[in-house]
């Protein structure tokens, strides 16, 4: 997305032409697998996802396919719910408190790992076991140590002689609880893809920043951190949209309880839609578009901000 | 001081693992002790049941998630690399609205995705088999991949490409000669993503292969999920069983993330 | 969906496209026509019949999974049978409805068959003529709506108190003096003074809370119709202060019954609400165990909620499978089979001739086969698809109570208003 915005190089005009349309179709040819698959592969559900929140589906009609169109009813329900004000904030939170720390945690360890020291490169893929797996099973076992009466962590806040803490069950802490497991969830996505980009910056500039005679800290914001802005952006903006789809973590630790205390978007529209014996697909699909205007205005941003760089 | 860096990193991968560890131990743990208060740290009057059971039952759907994650690897990396190249390097006409799109894509819910496939995939024939979950998997990392690798090329120093046209290479022999080489940091780190999304996806899995003879390990999980009952010491044990050989390609995999690689190519 | 058949083609070849690319092909050629066997040329061939089930952990090598293959080969064609999670099945049917590719046997969770019934997914017994005569009419009636029988069930099960022998004796109690709600409730306060733990259940913000609360909201009188009576909001409030006194531990807000099973498993606790399925496991706990069932609020036996499945038989476009999905039901719930199933599942059977003969077999059944008589179905008073509308907000409630966040009068009201504007 930055390419498309960089000014074009200087060549001279009629071969600029020339090369610009062959170049055009060399370009587009490139991108051709991935265009088709796209229509194929997300064109459909997306139309799916649009259509079921302007339609009135019942359960009937989601199966006989003859739902009568609603307009807009079914975003008008969802506003006038009273779960949609909590709902949002809980989003909010959720997403900017756990992007927050993640990104800041993955950086500083990407940074701490990119000298490279005895058993770097093991301890650096050790760190990627939390994504191996499952979520059931890693949720569970978040759930398994914040419990109230038997958990782990009650029992070393016991050791240190602070009372329990109702992590999952107290409507002052579930949400948190959902964020922290969700930053520890997301720290090697993060640590990963910016050691990636650590990796990236050329071994010189660095060379002439010592030379300049500055020190870690000056190297970190002057050489590193302006380096790094392109593949920082990226992590944060897909950061950004992965979080606000978050729904497994929350759904089997606290199922978005207790009483509605760490629902958000993505827990609320599944709910909806699918965890229920009596499905209400409409509000479900109408609540998760919601999420994709959140993350198009987002996305927005961000090419804003790339194109101002890169006139800059 | 280097002793001192490998400690560090020792004690911040220990902290980090706790939860592994966690799984681990109750992985051993008897149902009559699992919500002892205070917990047991150490499974010292533990069961192996949960290994039995899985040892038993549990070999083949690992397999089945080697080759999904395998797959979607190769999958994912030959349609996003020259998609990435493109949008990084060749300046197409709406390469903009493209990335975004690609963006946007990874907002459809998982489960809306899973149902519009279920219907694609009835009518295709690969409903149940797993050329069709590595393509529904695929959709997990192809956006992600497409992205990031355009991030990383974008960052490939426009002399060197310069140098292999005046060469006389075209579009096609710079990207595969030059391009990928370069690339292959960005290249790793999105196969591992790709990799890790495929292994660790249930929802696909459920949709489109529970009726299927090869099925992945989130579904063997499945096993000790009974409608009243959950058996978690064995859900715990598959949980570390299936990680362990993922673990040893995640590690090698790592050691090919080396330093310099661009740098060292612009200075040649 | 209309333009679909078009379409579909087209995606049909970009697929192949994108697989021959990918080189998958070569991946696993043996799966190939797994997917169209149990869709489109089913109609055609009539030697495969489908089931589905939510019990997966049943591998093929069960006695269930037996018990299927040998339905199939009585009936003279080859069952091939899938295990789904049982929170999924629900989705699962109705989309495979939706694409016409439902399964000639379906067998699902009683509340969700009047939904599925509502969906136009099942026949009814007049369509495919199964024999209900014999099933015991509570048990039966969730499957009903609208005057009509839309499946048999398996088996019944459904919730009492388990209680530790050891710990009532330490503290004191004799469990034949718990006869309702304020003995109950005292036994529990002995047993804390004597330095075990009172009571574990669950109360998880699903269906599985409402289905562990109901058995004390139908014992205090209350219905359903009406959650913010003055009887259904002392149910809430009993629990609510259990957990305040600390009877019942703060975790069971989040309790799971397999997670309270384990607190109960541990050994300190006196009672714990949970379900016959458990009973198997009751013996290896190593500690003596008794059973009671749930006492009312003013004495007697409380109304549990049956749980357990029922066999259905979905909407198939070529109705002459009906004969032989039938065939394979039949063979599944009825005589000596319906002994050999309730038995492989754990379950209650559903006629009063082979609950008598479950109690020969093993009399510790006896004490559920009684609450499974006193049971009734969550969808029953013809509340059908109304049920899931009112249990939500019960739930709810249950939960804010339970956490503090509301006093339980507040919370059943609002509980109330909710399900009264849902069912609307």
């Amino acid at each position: 997305m930055q390419t498309s915005v960089r000014p074009a190089a200087a060549t001279p005009g009629v071969r600029r032409a020339a090369r610009g349309r062959s170049g055009q179709w060399a370009a587009w040819a490139f991108l051709a697998p991935v265009v088709l698959y796209l229509l194929v592969f997300y064109a459909y559900p997306l139309y799916r996802n649009v259509e079921l929140s302007l339609r009135n589906y019942t359960v009937r009609s989601f199966v006989q396919g003859d739902a009568p169109f609603a307009g807009f009813g079914n975003y008008a329900k969802v506003f006038a719910d009273a779960t949609f004000g909590p709902a949002l904030w809980h989003t909010v939170v959720f997403t900017l408190v756990s992007l927050a720390f993640q990104f800041t945690i993955g950086l500083a360890l990407a940074l701490f790992f990119s000298k490279s020291f005895r058993l770097s490169a093991t301890l650096r893929a050790l760190f990627l076991v939390p994504w191996l797996l499952p979520l059931i099973v890693s949720a569970s076992t978040w759930s398994w140590m914040l419990n109230s009466d038997s958990g782990v962590v009650n029992a070393a806040l016991g050791w240190l002689g602070i009372g329990p803490v109702n992590w999952l069950t107290s409507p002052d802490w579930a949400l948190w609880s959902v964020i922290i497991a969700n930053i520890w969830i997301g720290i090697p996505f993060n640590l990963v893809v910016l050691y990636s980009g650590l990796q990236a910056i050329p071994a010189a500039v660095y060379e002439a920043a010592a030379l300049d005679g500055a020190n870690g800290w000056q190297r970190f914001w002057r050489v590193t951190f302006p380096l790094l802005r392109p593949v920082s952006a990226i992590t944060i903006l897909l950061g950004l949209v992965y979080t606000l789809k978050v729904f497994d973590i929350i759904w089997i630790m606290t199922k978005g309880g207790p009483s509605g205390a760490s629902t958000t978007f993505a827990t609320w529209s599944y709910r909806l839609g699918f965890g229920n014996l009596v499905p209400s697909f409409g509000p479900g699909a109408a609540v998760g578009n919601l999420l994709i205007v959140m993350a198009l205005v987002f996305g927005l941003v961000y090419i804003r901000v790339q194109r101002r760089q890169a006139l800059t | 001081m280097r002793h001192l860096k490998t400690v560090l990193g020792l004690v911040l991968t220990a902290v980090m693992l706790f939860p592994v560890y966690w799984m681990i131990n109750v992985s051993f743990t008897r149902d009559t002790a699992m919500r002892k208060s205070p917990p047991d740290l150490l499974p010292l009057d533990g069961t192996l049941d949960g290994y039995r059971d899985v040892l038993d039952q549990q070999l083949p759907y690992l397999g089945t998630s080697l080759v999904v994650g395998l797959g979607t690897v190769a999958l994912t990396l030959l349609l996003a690399a020259p998609a990435a190249y493109s949008l990084a390097k060749l300046r197409p006409r709406g390469g903009g609205v493209l990335s975004f799109v690609l963006l946007i894509a990874q907002m459809i819910p998982g489960i809306i995705m899973a149902m519009g496939f279920y219907a694609i995939f009835l009518s295709t024939g690969v409903l149940n088999t797993v050329p069709g979950l590595i393509v529904a998997d695929s959709t997990l990392a192809v956006p992600f991949a497409v992205l990031i690798l355009t991030t990383f090329m974008s960052g490939i120093p426009e002399e060197l490409l310069q140098a292999a046209r005046v060469d006389g290479a075209g579009v096609v022999r710079t990207f595969v000669s030059i391009v990928l080489p370069v690339s292959r940091n960005s290249l790793i780190t999105v196969s591992l993503f790709a990799f890790l999304w495929a292994w660790s996806d249930f929802i696909f899995a459920s949709t489109l292969d529970q009726g299927g003879d090869h099925q992945p390990i989130t579904l063997g999980i499945y096993h000790y999920i009974g409608n009243n009952n959950q058996e978690w010491n064995a859900i715990m044990a598959t949980a570390v069983v299936a990680s362990i050989p993922a673990t040893v390609l995640l590690v090698i995999a790592q050691r090919y993330v080396a330093a310099g690689v661009t740098a060292g190519a612009v200075k040649d | 969906m209309s333009s679909a058949a078009g379409s579909r083609q087209v995606v049909g070849v970009g697929l192949a496209v994108l697989a021959a690319a990918g080189g998958l092909v070569a991946c696993s050629p043996s799966g190939g026509d797994d997917g169209s066997t149990s869709g489109a040329s089913q109609a055609a061939g009539g030697g495969t019949y489908t089931i589905w089930d939510p019990y997966p952990q049943y591998d093929a090598g069960s006695a269930w999974v037996k018990l299927l293959e040998t339905c199939g080969a009585q009936a003279g064609v080859k069952v091939e049978r899938t295990g789904y999670d049982t929170s999924d099945l629900t989705n699962k049917a109705l989309l495979a409805a939706q694409q016409d590719n439902s399964p000639d046997v379906l067998i699902v969770d009683n509340p969700v068959v009047s939904t599925l019934a509502e969906a136009g997914v099942l026949t009814t017994t007049e369509e495919n003529k199964l024999d209900v005569s014999s099933i015991a009419p509570n048990l039966l009636a969730a499957g009903q709506s609208g005057g009509k029988t839309y499946g048999v069930p398996i088996g019944a099960n459904t919730l009492a108190l388990y209680y530790n022998k050891d710990v009532l004796k330490r503290a004191g109690v004799d469990i034949a003096a718990v006869k309702d709600w304020a003995s109950l409730t005292a036994a529990l306060e002995k047993v804390k003074a004597a330095g075990k733990k009172g009571i574990t259940f669950s109360a998880i913000g699903t269906e599985e809370g409402s289905f562990q609360f109901l058995p004390w909201f139908w014992g205090s009188g209350a219905n359903l119709t009406k959650l913010d009576s003055p009887e259904g909001v002392s149910a809430v409030t009993l629990w609510s202060d259990w957990l305040k006194k600390g009877y019942a531990p703060n975790s069971v807000i989040g309790n799971t019954q397999t997670t309270s099973w384990q607190e109960f498993a541990g050994g300190e606790f006196a009672f714990a609400e949970n379900g016959t399925w458990q009973l198997a496991n009751a013996g290896k706990t190593g500690f003596a165990y008794g059973v009671i069932p749930i006492p009312a609020k003013d004495g007697g036996t409380a109304p549990a909620p049956t749980g357990g499945e029922f066999v259905s038989m979905p909407v198939q476009s070529d109705t002459g499978r009906y004969a032989t999905s039938q065939k394979l039901v039949t063979c599944l719930t009825s005589g000596e089979n319906s002994l050999t199933t309730t038995t492989t599942l754990s379950y209650v059977a559903p006629t009063e001739q082979v609950q008598a003969r479950q109690v020969e077999q093993n009399p510790e059944l006896k004490v559920w086969v009684e609450a499974v008589k006193a049971a009734k179905g969550r969808t029953s008073d013809d509340l059908g698809t109304k049920y899931p509308k009112i249990s939500e907000p019960m739930w709810g409630a249950v939960q804010a109570a339970l956490s503090g966040s509301k006093p339980p009068q507040e919370a059943m009201a609002a509980a109330q208003a909710a399900a009264a504007s849902a069912i609307q």
